[in-house]
């Protein structure tokens, strides 16, 4: 069963068509690889997928609801956008409640507490947000992503810019929330992160979809059976070049 | 949502101590005035009611200039540090949160009211006119301050950038103040009459004027002046909704 259908999404800045024609459907529970080049599209296809941005035409549906029920379908996703400004002079407790309340949550502090214990920071919940290192930040994102208890999972390069064990941290928990049959859409440049993840991949360029499929469904579309995904990736995006 | 908007505001204010230096400036300032409509030779031969009205004017002029400086970066200031983009994921409408900015930065100005109270019961003392000073400075200065703030999220949502919102709506401030203060006998052309007839904040001070100089203190004789100030909230009402729906066409993150 579909969770997100999407189809024949346009968006253009101006002169530059930034996304194309672009359909895609996720299944519930699947972990679906987002990937392209800088500049592909990526971002403002998750952006209209999550309604910050509305397509100049196509159809977007999530979880059964159309995308002009916007607050219904805030209720059923979670957002680590690539943007990732924090209200510093909060605590991560404080943060995460004001989210929990906007989301009308029941027991705000048992939800954050919980969330905080799975991002593994609730040793420092009551530190200021603007004294942290990038990786809690980014984990701290996560958590609000997740104070809906979210259906799908939206995740905008969610492991940029952290160390080899801070990607790690965030790959072992995003496998369990996987499991735990959260869909998600993961959007990386990271390919082996992402070929370790992902149980389908979809390729973009130029606002285009060039490729979907599992990874040796890839290899077959490229006629190559050993290839990593890293040579899949290039030969995809420069013969569309 | 409103109130959890609001509640973010009013503790963010609290926690960054934005707003306690601005009331402090404004007890400052209000102090120097009042010792001075008090103590000095030439200021003090003027009439009670004409200290009353002169310091009515400050009191309505600083609120409107801390209100204006406060308000620019308070919705602007959600694009600006990037947190726009999670706010607006989640189930709340832009009418929600706008109004929940709006409803801080009026909040600001009865603090900076409050701290003025003190120096009004101060220089109203031995007349009748407190209660009327306190009542009508309240009312004309949550107007103004109401119509304001709306014009100002407007514009917010137009440029989302502080240093923009508050360049523009310092002009309007002072397209809208200055003329005001000219004495009426500049005021010759009937475009000059026109202005002065729909300007919200001459509109406040001649109110002022009417009820603390003229003694016309009821409601009713002060309509014709309520009138302007009132159709001025109207208007910054709908440039706000347009705004808003504009705002929501174009989407929450800007085009890249």
């Amino acid at each position: 069963m579909n969770i997100l259908s999407a189809k024949n999404l346009n968006k253009s800045y101006g002169s530059i068509q930034a996304v194309e024609n672009l359909t895609l459907e996720i299944v519930q529970g699947e972990f679906l690889g987002f990937l392209g080049p800088n500049g592909a599209g990526k971002t403002t296809t998750i952006r209209m997928l999550t309604g910050m941005l509305p397509p100049d035409s196509g159809e977007i549906t999530i979880a059964g609801l159309s995308s002009d029920r916007k607050t219904d379908i805030a209720r059923s996703i979670g957002v680590v956008p690539e943007s990732r400004g924090f209200y510093d002079w909060m605590t991560a407790e404080e943060y995460l409640i004001f989210f929990a309340r906007l989301y009308d949550i029941a027991d705000c502090k048992k939800t954050t507490n919980n969330l905080l214990d799975q991002v593994r920071l609730s040793d420092r919940k009551n530190s200021k947000i603007g004294t942290y290192s990038r990786g809690m930040k980014q984990r701290l994102a996560l958590a609000r992503a997740l104070i809906n208890n979210p259906k799908i999972l939206f995740l905008d390069e969610p492991t940029l810019g952290l160390d080899p064990q801070g990607q790690e941290d965030i790959q072992k928990f995003l496998q369990n929330l996987n499991r735990q049959g959260v869909t998600i859409l993961f959007s990386s440049h990271l390919l082996p992160e992402v070929s370790a993840l992902c149980s389908r991949i979809v390729i973009i360029n130029h606002g285009r979809l060039i490729a979907s499929g599992t990874i040796s469904e890839l290899q077959q579309q490229v006629h190559r059976q050993e290839s990593s995904l890293k040579d899949i990736f290039f030969l995809l995006t420069k013969n569309n070049d | 949502m409103i109130k959890f908007i609001w509640l973010k505001e009013v503790r963010e204010e609290l926690y960054t101590w934005k707003s306690t230096v601005w009331l402090l400036v404004a007890s400052l300032l209000f102090s120097f005035t009042s010792y001075l409509l008090l103590t000095n030779k030439e200021l003090s031969l003027l009439d009670q009611t004409e200290l009353l009205w002169l310091l009515s004017k400050i009191i309505i002029g600083v609120g409107l200039l801390i209100v204006t400086i406060d308000a620019s970066s308070t919705l602007a200031g959600e694009f600006e540090k990037d947190t726009a983009e999670s706010l607006f994921l989640a189930p709340i409408t832009p009418y929600e949160v706008v109004w929940g900015k709006i409803f801080y930065v009026v909040t600001l100005w009865l603090f900076v009211f409050l701290v003025s109270a003190p120096y009004i019961l101060v220089t109203s003392a031995s007349t009748h006119l407190t209660g009327a000073f306190l009542s009508y400075a309240l009312l004309l200065g949550t107007l103004a301050v109401f119509g304001f703030s709306m014009l100002i999220s407007a514009i917010s949502l137009l440029f989302r950038s502080s240093k923009n919102t508050l360049s523009t709506a310092l002009i309007i401030l002072l397209a809208l103040a200055v003329p005001a203060l000219f004495s009426s006998t500049l005021k010759t052309n009937s475009v000059a009459e026109l202005f002065g007839k729909i300007n919200p904040i001459e509109a406040i001070f001649a109110s002022l004027d009417n009820v603390l100089v003229d003694y016309h203190m009821r409601l009713p004789q002060n309509m014709q002046y309520l009138i302007p100030l009132l159709v001025f909230c109207a208007v910054a009402f709908a440039v706000l909704m347009i705004s808003i729906r504009q705002f929501k066409r174009r989407g929450i993150v800007k085009d890249e």
